[in-house]
């Protein structure tokens, strides 16, 4: 990695940050709960996107399982959080509802 | 395939270094690195500004689940141009994978959950389509 | 490796810079937990903050704590707010001037302390440093040829201290399921239905030792229906 892809990946990186802390805005101050956890969705892809380019950056590849482990964290969490405020539970699949709540 | 092709890149790189000739492959993964890594940020900086201004939140979702798949996968392939070693561009395509495969899931799902709640979207002259039965 | 090996000194003071960047969004974040009102937005919020702090963690060279606090913290900890946040109200109350004036001054007199402490402590990376002076060089030395694991604080915890580990993994089972039946995660029981051989059991035919107490939902209780 010359110097100047050096640079230009600190760059990046610095431009992700910034990409993370307007959606922390959006986190902040979204008006319904859908926009927050889609706030909080897009900050983890920001996440694992910054942590790729940063292990690059400091020259250490063991972040990168970090960010392998975000991208399928965030993905249970997005869908926990929906199935929490869908069904009130999160083992719904095993039962059958009597009547139609949804 | 393409891991090869890099693997060559790096060992080709070395011995320019060397003969202090002109180093086209490593020219070429820098090229490649950087049209990527600008497309991917323009992407990511527009579905992050378009999350920020869009007016309700469907527009909103879509400003960020479209372009922050294509941002993050465009990202993802320039830190795989620069990669060194076949591990590193494993690990890199699986979170690649990864993300193809879980975010669109994930967007469609918050739309989903946003729709039976009853979420409206700011329509201004067009009207709401008429659907009863959403197939779910 | 060697590549970045070479080109890293170049980049300490910008990595710095990341770094204080990422720290000021933990601060920011911090300072919305505390102020928001919405307790679903706090717990998102919970989730941030532990996303940032893993990303500073790789960062300071801890990928192992990291790994944890992505798994813990940005996993399992959401998920067992959100549940706790189910069983109690969506948003927090207010809390009086005087009792905020009480915490503001402990929390201040802690940070006071711990400042203090901070020059105790080894410089970083210092070689002399209790960490790298007397059994941890041993660690150091022999892991590669005992244990083969590269990361020498996976194979501290993974083998040489293996029964150890074992012991708080139960430790930590214990403790999980013992929140997850304090918080009944099944939220919907009680309106349950059971098909066995085609024959229709509900809560209202079923043996209700579990329900002598009214835990059904309002709405429910609102249309009146009886309790068995």
């Amino acid at each position: 990695m010359t110097p100047f892809i050096g640079y230009f990946m600190l760059g990046s990186a610095f431009l992700i940050i910034v990409s993370m802390a307007m959606m922390l805005t959006r986190l902040i101050g979204g008006p319904t709960l859908y926009d927050r956890l889609l706030a909080v969705n897009s900050f983890g892809t920001k996440t694992v996107l910054f942590l790729c380019v940063f292990c690059f950056i400091i020259g250490r590849p063991d972040g990168v399982d970090i960010a392998m482990l975000y991208a399928l964290m965030n993905f249970i969490a997005t869908i926990a959080v929906l199935k929490f405020f869908n069904y009130r539970a999160l083992n719904v699949t095993l039962m059958v509802n009597d009547e139609s709540e949804r | 395939m393409m891991s090869a092709f890099i693997l060559f890149g790096a060992v080709a790189a070395d011995t320019a270094a060397v003969t202090h000739s002109i180093d086209w492959v490593g020219l070429l993964r820098n090229v490649g690195t950087i049209i990527s890594m600008v497309t991917g940020l323009f992407f990511v900086m527009a579905g992050t500004i378009g999350v920020l201004r869009l007016p309700d939140f469907f527009t909103r979702l879509h400003a960020a689940g479209m372009t922050d798949t294509l941002g993050a996968e465009l990202i993802l392939i320039a830190l795989i141009f620069q990669s060194d070693s076949l591990q590193m561009v494993l690990k890199l395509l699986l979170v690649a994978f990864f993300l193809l495969i879980t975010s669109p899931t994930a967007t469609h799902a918050i739309a989903h959950a946003a729709y039976k709640a009853g979420v409206k979207p700011v329509l201004g002259k067009y009207s709401l389509p008429d659907v009863e039965e959403d197939g779910t | 490796m060697t590549l970045f090996a070479a080109a890293e000194p170049v980049f300490a003071v910008p990595v710095l810079l990341l770094d204080i960047s990422l720290m000021a969004l933990l601060v920011v974040v911090a300072f919305a937990i505390v102020r928001m009102r919405s307790l679903f937005a706090v717990v998102m919020l919970q989730g941030v903050y532990s996303l940032v702090c893993a990303a500073w963690f790789v960062s300071l060279d801890a990928v192992d704590v990291a790994f944890t606090e992505a798994a813990v913290g940005a996993g399992v900890s959401t998920v067992l707010m959100l549940s706790a946040m189910l069983l109690a109200d969506r948003k927090s109350t207010p809390v009086p001037m005087n009792r905020q004036l009480g915490a503001f001054i402990v929390v201040c007199l802690a940070g006071a302390a711990m400042l203090w402490a901070v020059g105790d402590m080894p410089a970083f990376g210092d070689a002399n440093s209790p960490a790298n002076s007397y059994v941890g060089t041993d660690y150091l030395a022999k892991t590669a040829e005992e244990v083969q694991i590269p990361n020498v604080v996976t194979a501290v915890l993974g083998s040489y201290r293996g029964y150890d580990t074992f012991g708080e993994v139960v430790v930590i089972f214990a403790a999980g399921l013992g929140v997850l039946l304090l918080l009944g995660l099944n939220g919907n029981a009680g309106r349950w239905v059971a098909r066995p051989n085609g024959q229709v059991v509900n809560d209202r035919s079923a043996p209700s030792a579990a329900y002598a107490k009214d835990n059904r939902s309002e709405d429910k209780k609102k249309s009146g229906e009886a309790e068995t």
